[in-house]
C-alpha cells in the first residue's frame, strides 16, 4: 500500500499538440479511494496510465510514498489494473487468469492453488473456476478482473471505468462490491470514470478533471455542496444543476439578482460582485413557496412522476428549471409557480463559467 | 429459431451449380493424375480414353531416370526455411506497425508498393547481384549465389514479406491493447508480454500466413528458373525441364507434376479448417 504525489504532472502525445495532461499536481493518501471524474478527453485516462506506468511522464513527477517512480518499470511498480473492457486473457481459463500474475512472479503452485480458491471464495467466482472467459457474464467478467488485480495485494489499486459496460443492476450490484473490496482490502484505489454517480457513490475524495487540468479536489460533499466553478457544478448532480443567467444589482447597499424581469434580495452571506452573473441551484436546493414568500416566479413546463418523488420543470422566464419535490404536488399545465431557494445554498458564478469572460463585461 | 423451408428445386439447383464448380476446379487435376498412369499410346490419342491399363512407367522415368524427388527435397528446404523468415520477420514488423503505427504509414506503404512491380523487372538484376555475391567468400558460406539455396531463400522472403506483414498487420490490430497492459502490470517485460500473451492470440493469423507463405513458395516459378541451374532447382523447374528438344514427355511430365503437386495438396487439405478459421474470425474478441 502506498501513498502517491503528483507534482507539475504533463502528458504530451505529440509535441504541437496541446498537452492532454497540463501540469497537475495531487496526494493520495494510503488506503484512500479517489475517483477521477471527468468528460471523454479530459486527461483523466491519461494520468492513470502514467500512474500505472504504461505512459512514459512528460514532465513533472509521481512519487509512491515520497520515492518517485518516473523510472520505474510498469511491472516494478506493483500496480494492478482493472480495465473497461476486462482484459481478460482468452486463451487460458478463468483459473489461470487469476493465477497469472502469481505465475509471473514463479510463486509454487500449492500457494498459487490456496491463493486463487481463497480470492475465487471472497469474489463469488468459485464454481466458475474452470470455465472459459467467453463463458462467463459481463458481470462474472469484471470480477474475474478483479480477483486478478486483488490476488497479488497491489501497492496501489485502478480501476478504469471498470463498470460502464454493464447494465443498470449490475452497475449497482458492482459498486457495493468494489465498495466493501475497498474496505476488507484497504488498498488505495483511484477510480477513473465519466459518471458523477459512480464517483460520488464510491469514493472518499473525487478529482473533477476537464482539458487536460484539475478543476477542483474534494470529498463528494465538497464537490457537491460547493463546486468552485461551473464546470464542476454543472458535471456533478443528477438531474443536472440549473443555470439561470441574471445580473447582481447594488440597491441601498443590498445585493439583488434579477433575471427575466424579476428580482429578490441575496442572503448577506453570499458573495456577489455586481455586473451579469450566473446563478447556480441544484434541483434539491429548490422548493415552491408561496405568492408572499418566494425568490422567483415561474411557469409549469411538465412533471415527470417518478413516484418517490416527482421532477418538476418549470420555467422562469426563459430558462428552463427542474425542481425535485413531493409525489403529491401535481400542478396543472401552464400553472403559475412560486418557488424558495435555500438561503444557504446559493451558488454565483461569472457567466459562461470562465473568469475572462467576467472581466470583460466588468466595466 | 426455425430454419426457413428450402424449395427442393432450389437446393438440387444449389448441389448442381457446386458440383460444377467442383468439377471445374478439379478436373485438370483428376486428368493429370490419370495421365500420369498412362502408357504413351494412350495420351495423345483423341477421342481421349479414361480407360487404359495403368503403368508406373512415367514415375519410374520420373524419379530413377530424372532424379526429379530431389527437385522436391529442394523446394521442401527452401520453402520452409523461407516460410520461417517470413513469418518471423513478418510477425515483428507487424506487431510494430500495428502497435506503434510504426512510420506513420508511409513505411507500411512503401513496404506494400515493392509489390508494385512484377517479378520480372527484378529478376535480372537479382540474377547479377547474387552471381557477385556468389564468388565473394561469405556468398560461398552462406550458400548465396547462383545455382545455391541462400539466393532463392532470400527472394522469397523479399518476395512473400510484404503481403505476410500486410495479413498480420490486421491480425495484431484485432489484438485488444487492455490484454497487452494488462500483462505488463503482472509482470511481464515486454518481450514476455509478445510471446506469451500476443502470439498465442495472433495464433490463427499467423498459422494462415505460413501456410499461404508456403504455396507461394513451393509454386513459384520465374526466381528459381533464372537463380537456378541443376542442383538446387524446384519442383516447377524440374517439371519444366520435361519439355526437351526432343519434345515433351506427357507422360513422365504428368507423372512429375503430380509428385510437385501433391505434398501441397495434402498439406492444404489438412490445414484447411485452420485456414478458414484464421480468415473469417478475424483474431479474437475483448
Amino acid at each position: 500500500m502506498a501513498s502517491i504525489q503528483a507534482e507539475r504532472l504533463v502528458k504530451r502525445y505529440n509535441p504541437g499538440a496541446p498537452p492532454a495532461v497540463s501540469g497537475i499536481d495531487f496526494e493520495i493518501a494510503d488506503g484512500e479511494f479517489v475517483a477521477i471524474l471527468g468528460p471523454s478527453g479530459c486527461g483523466k485516462s491519461s494520468t492513470m496510465r502514467m500512474i500505472a506506468g504504461l505512459e512514459t511522464i512528460t514532465e513533472g513527477t509521481i512519487r509512491f510514498d515520497g520515492r518517485p517512480v518516473n523510472e520505474v518499470r510498469a511491472r516494478e511498480r506493483n500496480v494492478a489494473m482493472s480495465f473497461e473492457s476486462y482484459a481478460l486473457y482468452p486463451t487460458i481459463s478463468v483459473y489461470e487468469n487469476i493465477a497469472f500474475p502469481l505465475r509471473c512472479r514463479g510463486e509454487a503452485n500449492a500457494a498459487i492453488d490456496r491463493q486463487v480458491r481463497q480470492i475465487a471464495e471472497t469474489m463469488e467466482l468459485a464454481p466458475l473456476l474452470q470455465r472459459r472467459t467467453k463463458e462467463l457474464s459481463s458481470g462474472q467478467a469484471q470480477r474475474v478482473g478483479l480477483a486478478r488485480a486483488l490476488i497479488r495485494r497491489p501497492t496501489v489499486f485502478l480501476l478504469d471505468e471498470p463498470i460502464s459496460h454493464l447494465d443498470t443492476r449490475q452497475r449497482y450490484r458492482m459498486r457495493q462490491f468494489i465498495k466493501s473490496i475497498h474496505r476488507d482490502f484497504k488498498t488505495t484505489m483511484i477510480y477513473v470514470t465519466h459518471d458523477q454517480e459512480e464517483a460520488m457513490a464510491l469514493a472518499d475524495r473525487i478529482i473533477v478533471m476537464s482539458h487536460g487540468d484539475i478543476q477542483q479536489i474534494g470529498t463528494p460533499e465538497e464537490i457537491y455542496e460547493r463546486p468552485v466553478n461551473a464546470f464542476v457544478a454543472g458535471f456533478v448532480g443528477e438531474p443536472p444543476i440549473n443555470f439561470i443567467d441574471g445580473e447582481v444589482v447594488v440597491t441601498d447597499g443590498e445585493f439583488h439578482f434579477t433575471t427575466a424581469g424579476q428580482s429578490f434580495l441575496l442572503p448577506p452571506k453570499v458573495k456577489a460582485t455586481p455586473g451579469r452573473m450566473r446563478l447556480a441551484v441544484r434541483p434539491a436546493w429548490l422548493s415552491l413557496g408561496s405568492e408572499r414568500d418566494h425568490h422567483l416566479r415561474a411557469t409549469h413546463f411538465v412533471t415527470e412522476r417518478l413516484q418517490d418523488h416527482n421532477i418538476l420543470v418549470v420555467d422562469v422566464g426563459r430558462t428552463r428549471v427542474t425542481l425535485l419535490t413531493d409525489p403529491a404536488v401535481l400542478p396543472r399545465d401552464g400553472e403559475k409557480l412560486y418557488l424558495r431557494l435555500d438561503p444557504d445554498r446559493i451558488l454565483l458564478y461569472p457567466p459562461d463559467g470562465s473568469q475572462a469572460a467576467a472581466d470583460d463585461d466588468d466595466s | 429459431m426455425l430454419q426457413r423451408p428450402v424449395h427442393p428445386a432450389f437446393s438440387t439447383l444449389r448441389y448442381a451449380l457446386i458440383l460444377l464448380v467442383v468439377l471445374f476446379a478439379a478436373f485438370p487435376i483428376f486428368w493429370m493424375i490419370l495421365t500420369s498412369f498412362k502408357p504413351p499410346g494412350d495420351i495423345m490419342v483423341s477421342p481421349p480414353r479414361l480407360f487404359f491399363s495403368p503403368t508406373l512407367d512415367n514415375y519410374v522415368h520420373a524419379i530413377v531416370d530424372k532424379d526429379f524427388l530431389r527437385y522436391v527435397t529442394n523446394t521442401l528446404i527452401v520453402s520452409v526455411i523461407s516460410t520461417v523468415f517470413v513469418v518471423v520477420l513478418g510477425s515483428l514488423a507487424a506487431y510494430s506497425f500495428a502497435r506503434y503505427n510504426t512510420g506513420d504509414g508511409h513505411i507500411l506503404f512503401f513496404i506494400l508498393s515493392t509489390k508494385m512491380f512484377p517479378a520480372i523487372a527484378v529478376v535480372l538484376p537479382y540474377f547479377l547481384i547474387f552471381r557477385d555475391i556468389g564468388r565473394t567468400g561469405i556468398g560461398q558460406f552462406l550458400q548465396i549465389g547462383l545455382d545455391k539455396p541462400g539466393a532463392l531463400i532470400i527472394s522469397y522472403t523479399m518476395f512473400n514479406l510484404p503481403f505476410a506483414i500486410w495479413l498480420l498487420v490486421s491480425f495484431f490490430q484485432d489484438i485488444p491493447r487492455e490484454l497487452e497492459d494488462s500483462a505488463r502490470l503482472d509482470g511481464l517485460s515486454r518481450l514476455k508480454v509478445l510471446r506469451k500473451v500476443v502470439l498465442p492470440l495472433a495464433a490463427p493469423g499467423i498459422a494462415v500466413t505460413a501456410i499461404f507463405t508456403l504455396i507461394f513458395c513451393w509454386n513459384e516459378f520465374l526466381f528459381a528458373y533464372i537463380l537456378t541451374r541443376k542442383t538446387w532447382s524446384t519442383v516447377t523447374v524440374g517439371v519444366e525441364s520435361f519439355f526437351t528438344l526432343q519434345g515433351i514427355l506427357w507422360g513422365p511430365v504428368a507423372a512429375a507434376a503430380t509428385l510437385a503437386v501433391l505434398p501441397m495438396l495434402l498439406f492444404v487439405l489438412a490445414m484447411q479448417r485452420w485456414m478458414v478459421r484464421g480468415l473469417t474470425f478475424g483474431a479474437v474478441r475483448g
